[in-house]
């Protein structure tokens, strides 16, 4: 009897304690075990996507471009349109907000565990990218440079950073090592991954933008020469830069397409007028329009706007949800490069290159001579070139620092400097009174 | 090896698990003679004393004879006969005979077990005949607990018990709608009233902010992986809830929510019983309708605009003849509909059951089958069981036992696919399908309209006369016949809204295309299979102590098939249609080993012991087909071949789960005065993260029997005092899913190639169980010989380690993240009273009543103070803030508080659409600032005030039985008081888009009335305008049967039958101002944004409560 007991017991006991604690469903892969982490770089790439739409609002439905509302408000209290849910700051500040910082957290994965060299280059150039559109957007922005585990995010210092200091500690230093760390190829260009000249090019207008425009000027120099910038603005013409994607033109380009949904805001459809805003008119500010009509010579007016019957619409972007968002294209860096020489008193040397983009829009060359009007002539520029590209509003608050009343000048209106950057989603804000909102808001 | 009789250390063996009250065995004398041994104990071995020394002393005795029996009749074997005042003693016999020297003038008194002591004055009687009534209370009562059961005089914690009998007596299709009202701490909650839809089940507080309230259910020892639907009503020896934490630990981390324990019933030696049971049951809507039909309509506007309610001298100013133009549209709508009356069309019930038990001396078996068909009250509800149960148990010589059981269903049901507040809210303005009048109406509407030349929106705004086919091509939808102009409609043709005119255009006006669109071309159909099997072998090892393992399986398939073919919207625009399948089996197998000890030294000492292990797995697999598309294909049967690959997608999940765990527990009792128990659990779950995977669940309970002891004069007015005290503590794994601690590749396609997402769960190696730690404090009274009993418990649980999903900034890569953080306190009192009010010979009456409390705290939240405000539709109104903080109650509904509607007579239209409101109401601007900020809380500086919550803050039941001769009536009350629902449907029967007013109201816009400068908004506008009294009391049941004289039918060979009608709810009593058809129904579907308990209380088109009638037949044989 006991043998029975002891046999019956131990077979019991045996099998129980050998159990397995450890299940894992046999068709999926823990993230853990990734060696390759090419694809964790692509989500860093893809997430660029859903912040697509929201620059284009921040960057010209802000400006005088195309103005939300009639007149110039804050952003947060923008009339939307019916078919947006909820208020601007939902539409679009928080989808671009969390875009950035999930670009941003697998950029971190790919620089924090893979051993390849170029792969981490190309993450810290999508990590600056990420944070240069923060700061620009929000001004001081928490840092996160870390994959975070469960216990690193209960001990993150989630308060935000000194814009300042997200310049020099993040964005600089990881533009600097894209730059160092990519090839000059322009193959990777064309696959629209990033390069060398996409991290310098990015790097000089992140140091004009800290106002340091003798390093712009140099960073901008070796782009203008590595890529042969003269030639292609020579070579290309204006309507081509939109007819394809990852022309000779663009040094990068945030790729979109309609067999991969994005964002449920497209931004070629803002500009097409699809999505009216406030109900009311075209998108397009009858303003920008007159800039154009100003000068009949100039090829991109047709190329750009359609005055559609005073309802004002965008022509620049006809291909709708195939249509790239062009980050960096080489007019922006022959204009970049004009201002930081401009700044640096070469302003003979910045007409020049200022002149190789108007001679391309089929101008006669500049009239401005002095340094300020050469100013004025680049903002100028910058504005019918990049049109509705998503840079106005920053050329504004850059010119203003270099110029104090070039921001009320050109919009035409009063703006308060509190609003030269924009709200914090409130959704952050509300839960984390760590992360404050900006002033004005 | 011979045990002594009344040695309570052999019964064990024969009595392992299920032993139960005594009123089941009485129809089987051998199992009786067997139980008495096992009962006797040492008042038992008292008389045996008595006997044994009963010297016969030479007065002047006269030996008398007689029997003992019980209420029905039958022998009481063993009973205790004693002449009061003497050791003069002896027990009845096997036929209940006894015979007993005694003088004239003594008092001779008869005991048992179980049943009310007599007492007789003997004055010369022939013979003796004694019947005992059976205590309510049965000191000695069978309470099954986790792994075993206790005498119900040694229990410390709090366990509820419900007999089969109480559940079979109340004919519901499920057990747990028997439950309800029946027990103290148990809240069951017809959140739905889907025929075959699952209640909620709260056993006590909530244990947990994100998980579901669960209860953990074991049937037969087997924890299952469905719920209490997989067991048929009928085949139910007893239930046992265990609600403290000393009587859950011992199931470790399923413990928290409670745990039910399931006993079948098992076959008794002695001849094959059968019983069928069978009964009809009819059911309606409880509430009348609360819409108005269009002819209702057209009167009241009339009557409102003779009274000056209305003011539509604007209107008619604006557009002449259009007022008069609706009110004859509304009134001279032929044929018109209700569309509660066609959607609640009535329902109705059968059910047969059949069983057969029996056995001998070495085995026994139970075997059932049921058959089950509900229609329920809505239109095209459906369900179909049809469940069968088998359980063998024999013995293998002396040493071994052994048994088998098998419990399996199949069942099928269909709801209605389409949302229910959807189609209710559509005017109740035409007939479902059109007829010749009412072609010929929309026809001469539409003249009218023609004639007349204008329109009016709801805002007051005119237009011109739209014809009804200026934006619609002539055509028919395919295959539906849906004329897309009233000039092609034949009768037949489903009546959509616009073929009655929308916007201003005629009386139609609803955003529905009409009742029969809605609900035609859809199904939603489920099917289901269960089987569950278990085994055991069972080893006595020594006198009392045994070895028994268990081995069993079950598996769960369900299969939801879902389709919406072609239809349209509104407007009689195409809108997409689907045909989805889901696929999904659960299964399990589970493999426990148990040692159980047993024994009582010097008399006193009563010791019980058990250890034990057990491993669980648990496997889900699902396959999930999304079809699109399916527009034009009318394939019957419907067919997923017959769409393009581009519009079918397919998606797969694999889940596994392995649970291990040890287990102990000690039970003490020290002369029946001095209880002590503890047990331990030491469970392993694969799901949590590697770090956390074990952890130990101890409790520890005293009790004390007060009433025994010496110095206590029990046969006073108390006859039982109990105090009782335990503390444990309970693990729950709440809502978080097999592989939640791990993180997983989440691969999606990009421009360049495929990507990897950030992963949708951090890997986490620390998550672990949340853990209750409670303390509960009870006391049983017993008064008058426990005729009347009376207990209360209170209870405080300390939950900490809450798995929530902490908020983290967005810079993580997501919204929250799942971790252990944050505590809750719950406490809860609860009563129970039971009385034999009546009990005598023809008649008896007992009643029983509960009533609980519940209470709960959230006191911390980890970092945050609060976790972020949920609403149920978002931002664009139409529900209330769910506010979740450190200080607050789970699922507060906060919303703005208003002081009444904006009268009619500021509406421009009043006659816009059936139900017309002016959508608008007064609101508070609490904190005077002169804005309405219905996003934060008065503290934090907005307008948002505390509703309530769904939780309610108390609810009882009260149950009576009555017998009286053959006839017998039974009644279950069942209340709720407190709770709070945000109920959506009465905004949209009305009008919940605001607008209507004449801009006189507020010339300037700035949200205050001009005349009075009260802030108004809409009623959605997350105020508390549908905020609406929860509470009901619900007669839940009443029977009232009939048992045939035995006379009559023992000639025809059967045992007994009884006849039996029944009604439910009816009663029903709802809160005045609660305006729907069901107080406890709660929207739990992910349309609402239902997030778990923290945003509890939406309700949105639930179907009604109904009122049944049923007529049944118990026939045994």
């Amino acid at each position: 009897m006991k043998k029975i007991f002891i046999l019956l017991a131990t077979a019991l006991f045996t099998s129980a304690c050998t159990a397995d604690l450890d299940q894992v469903p046999p068709n999926l892969g823990a993230s853990e075990s990734i060696t390759d982490f090419t694809p964790v770089l692509f989500a860093a790439y893809n997430y660029q996507n859903q912040a697509v739409a929201p620059m284009a609002i921040f960057g010209d439905f802000r400006s005088d471009n195309a103005l939300f509302d009639e007149e110039f408000t804050a952003f947060d209290t923008f009339t939307l349109p019916s078919t947006l849910a909820g208020d601007a700051t939902q539409a679009f500040l928080e989808p671009f907000y969390v875009a950035l910082y999930n670009s941003i957290l697998s950029a971190n994965n790919v620089i924090e565990n893979s051993s390849d060299a170029t792969l981490v280059a190309e993450a810290r150039f999508l990590r600056g990218l990420s944070y240069f559109k923060l700061v620009q957007v929000f001004g001081d922005v928490t840092v996160n440079l870390l994959n975070a585990t469960p216990d690193q995010i209960a001990a993150a210092d989630i308060t935000r950073q000194p814009k300042a200091s997200v310049y020099t500690d993040v964005i600089i230093p990881d533009l600097e090592a894209a730059r160092d760390g990519l090839a000059a190829s322009t193959a990777a260009a064309a696959k629209g991954r990033a390069t060398k000249y996409a991290a310098q090019g990015l790097l000089g207008k992140v140091l004009a933008t800290t106002g340091n425009y003798p390093e712009a000027e140099a960073q901008l120099a070796t782009v203008m020469s590595g890529t042969g910038a003269a030639g292609i603005i020579s070579s290309t013409s204006f309507a081509d830069v939109f007819s394809s994607d990852l022309n000779a033109e663009i040094l990068f380009a945030t790729q979109l397409s309609s067999s991969f949904s994005y964002s449920n805001e497209i931004f070629t459809n803002w500009f097409a007028g699809n999505n009216t805003k406030a109900d009311q008119g075209g998108p397009v500010s009858p303003n920008l329009v007159s800039a154009f009509a100003a000068n009949p010579a100039d090829v991109r007016g047709a190329l750009t706007v359609d005055n559609n019957g005073g309802d004002p619409i965008a022509t620049k972007f006809a291909r709708g949800t195939e249509q790239d968002w062009i980050e960096l294209r080489i007019a922006d860096v022959v204009l970049l490069y004009a201002e930081a020489l401009n700044e640096n008193n070469k302003t003979a040397q910045a007409i020049t290159e200022l002149n190789r983009i108007r001679t391309r829009a089929g101008l006669a060359a500049t009239a401005a001579i002095s340094k300020a009007d050469v100013r004025q002539a680049i903002l100028d520029e910058r504005r019918l070139e990049l049109a509705l590209e998503g840079h106005r509003w920053f050329d504004l608050v850059r010119a203003e620092a270099a110029e104090a009343g070039l921001m009320n000048a050109n919009m035409g209106a009063t703006v308060p400097s509190s609003l030269y950057i924009f709200p914090l989603p409130t959704t952050e804000i509300t839960s984390f009174p760590d992360i404050t909102q900006n002033p004005g808001y | 090896m011979k045990t002594p009789p009344g040695k309570v250390g052999s019964s064990l063996f024969e009595f392992p698990i299920y032993t139960v009250r005594s009123s089941f065995l009485k129809m089987n004398l051998l199992t009786k003679n067997k139980l008495i041994k096992q009962r006797m104990k040492i008042k038992s071995q008292l008389t045996l004393l008595f006997v044994l020394m009963g010297v016969v002393l030479g007065f002047a005795q006269t030996q008398v004879s007689g029997t003992v029996s019980d209420a029905n009749g039958d022998p009481i074997p063993g009973a205790t006969v004693l002449v009061q005042g003497t050791n003069n003693g002896t027990t009845s016999d096997f036929d209940g005979n006894f015979s007993i020297a005694v003088e004239e003038n003594q008092n001779i008194e008869v005991t048992y077990i179980g049943y009310t002591s007599q007492t007789i004055l003997f004055t010369g009687q022939d013979s003796l005949s004694v019947s005992l009534t059976e205590d309510l209370n049965e000191l000695d009562e069978i309470v099954i607990t986790g792994y075993g059961s206790t005498k119900k005089a040694n229990l410390t914690g709090a366990i509820a018990k419900v007999t089969g009998s109480d559940i079979a007596s109340v004919q519901t299709a499920r057990v747990d709608d028997a439950l309800a009202g029946k027990l103290s701490g148990v809240f069951i909650q017809n959140q739905s009233g889907n025929p075959g839809a699952d209640p909620k089940i709260a056993i006590r507080a909530a244990s947990s902010i994100t998980g579901n309230s669960n209860p953990l259910i074991v049937v037969d020892g087997y924890p299952i992986s469905g719920s209490l639907a997989t067991v048929n009503p009928n085949d139910i020896e007893s239930i046992e809830v265990l609600k403290d934490a000393s009587s859950a630990a011992i199931y470790g981390s399923r413990g928290a929510n409670g745990v039910i324990l399931v006993t079948s019933k098992k076959g008794k030696s002695g001849a094959t019983k059968f019983s069928y049971n069978a009964y009809t049951s009819f059911s309606d809507k409880y509430r009348e309708n609360i819409n108005m039909t269009a002819g209702q309509w057209g009167a009241h506007a009339e009557a409102e605009i003779a009274n000056g309610n209305w003011d539509i001298t604007e209107l008619n100013s604006i557009a002449p003849g259009y007022a008069d133009y609706k009110i004859w549209g509304y009134k001279n709508s032929p044929d018109v509909v209700a569309i509660e009356d066609y959607v609640f069309d009535g329902g109705s019930t059968q059910s047969h059951n059949f069983s057969a038990s029996g056995g001998n001396e070495n085995s026994n078996f139970f075997a059932s089958v049921g058959y089950q068909d509900v229609d329920g009250i809505t239109i095209t509800q459906d369900f179909q069981r049809i469940n069968a149960r088998l359980s063998v148990d024999t013995k293998l010589g002396d040493k071994f036992k052994a048994g088998v059981s098998f419990n399996g269903y199949t069942s099928q049901s269909t709801a209605l696919e389409h949302d229910l507040r959807d189609i209710l809210r559509g005017g109740s303005l035409h007939p479902i399908y059109h007829t010749a009048e009412s072609i010929a109406f929309v026809q001469e509407l539409e003249a009218r309209h023609r004639a007349l030349g204008i329109r009016v929106d709801r805002r007051g705004n005119v237009g011109g006369f739209q014809a009804f086919d200026d934006n619609k091509p002539k055509e028919q939808i395919p295959g539906t016949h849906a004329a897309l102009s009233i000039y092609d409609l034949e009768p037949g043709d489903p009546a959509w809204d616009f073929h009655y005119g929308r916007i201003g255009n005629g009386i139609g006006g609803s955003s529905n295309p009409g009742t029969a669109s809605l609900i035609d071309n859809k199904s939603n159909t489920g099917k289901e299979y269960f089987a569950n099997i278990s085994a055991y072998l069972e080893y006595n090892i020594a006198e009392g102590l045994n070895l028994k393992t268990v081995l069993g399986g079950d598996y769960r398939s369900t299969q939801a098939n879902r389709h919406y073919l072609v239809s349209g919207d509104n407007n009689g625009e195409l809108k997409d249609t689907y045909l989805d399948q889901d696929n999904v089996s659960r299964s399990s197998w589970l493999s426990e080993t148990t040692l159980t000890y047993k024994t009582v030294i010097n008399d006193v000492h009563d010791i019980t012991g058990l250890i034990g292990v057990e491993v669980q797995k648990n496997q889900v697999s699902g396959i999930y087909i999304d079809g699109n598309n399916v527009g034009s294909i009318l394939g019957d049967p419907l067919n997923y071949a017959l769409l393009t690959n581009a519009d079918t997608e397919v998606s797969e999940k694999e889940d596994l789960n392995q649970r291990e765990s040890v287990f102990a527990r000690l039970g003490y009792a020290y002369d029946n005065r001095y209880l002590v128990s503890a047990s331990v659990r030491r469970d392993g779950d694969s799901r949590f993260g590697s770090n956390n995977r074990h952890q130990i669940f101890p409790a520890f309970s005293i009790g004390w029997n007060l009433h025994n002891e010496a110095f206590f004069n029990n046969a006073g007015l108390v006859s039982k005092l109990k105090p009782r005290i335990s503390y444990g503590s309970l693990g729950t794994v709440s809502n978080l899913g097999y592989h939640n601690a791990l993180s997983f590749v989440n691969a999606s396609g990009t421009v360049l190639g495929n990507g990897f997402n950030i992963p949708s769960d951090l890997s986490n190696p620390d998550l672990t169980w949340q853990t209750n730690t409670e303390t509960n404090f009870g006391i049983d009274l017993g008064i008058l010989n426990n005729r009347i009993t009376f207990g209360v418990d209170y209870y405080t649980s300390d939950i900490e380690d809450i798995l929530i999903d902490q908020s983290v900034p967005q810079i993580f890569g997501r919204k929250s993240i799942r971790l252990n953080s944050g505590d809750l306190k719950s406490s809860g009192l609860e009563f129970e009273l039971n009385a034999g009010i009546i009990q005598n010979g023809n008649l008896t009456w007992s009643m029983s009543a509960n009533l609980s409390t519940v209470k709960t705290e959230i006191t911390d939240l980890g970092s945050l103070s609060a976790l972020p405000d949920n609403n149920s539709y978002g931002t664009s109104g139409r529900g209330g803030v769910y506010r979740n903080y450190v200080g607050g109650e789970i699922g507060e509904i906060w919303t703005l508080e208003t002081t009444g509607s904006v009268a009619m007579e500021h509406v421009i239209n009043p006659l816009d659409v059936i139900g017309n409101t002016s959508g608008e109401v007064y609101v508070v601007d609490q904190n005077g600032d002169g804005r309405i900020d219905a996003t934060k809380s008065v503290a934090d500086g907005g307008d948002l005030v505390k509703q309530g919550t769904n939780t309610p803050d108390f609810y009882w039941g009260m149950s009576h039985n009555l017998n009286y001769k053959n006839f017998d009536l039974g009644l279950q009350f069942q209340g709720s008081h407190g709770g709070i629902v945000y109920n959506v449907d009465p905004l949209y029967n009305g009008s919940n888009w605001g607008g209507r007013l004449r801009s006189s109201f507020d010339a300037n816009g700035d949200g205050q009335e001009d005349a009075t400068g009260k802030f108004y908004k809409r009623e959605r506008d997350f105020t508390d305008h549908v905020i609406q009294d929860a509470s009901f009391i619900a007669l839940r049941n009443l029977t009232f049967g009939y048992t045939l004289d035995d006379s009559l039918i023992n000639q025809v060979g059967l045992s007994s039958v009884r006849v039996y009608a029944a009604a439910t709810n009816l009663l029903y009593i709802m809160a005045d101002n609660y305006t729907s058809y069901n107080p406890e129904g709660v929207d739990t579907s992910s349309s609402s944004k239902y997030a778990g308990p923290i945003t509890y209380g939406h309700q949105s088109g639930e179907t009604p409560i109904a009122r049944s009638f049923t007529f049944g037949l118990n026939i045994n044989f």
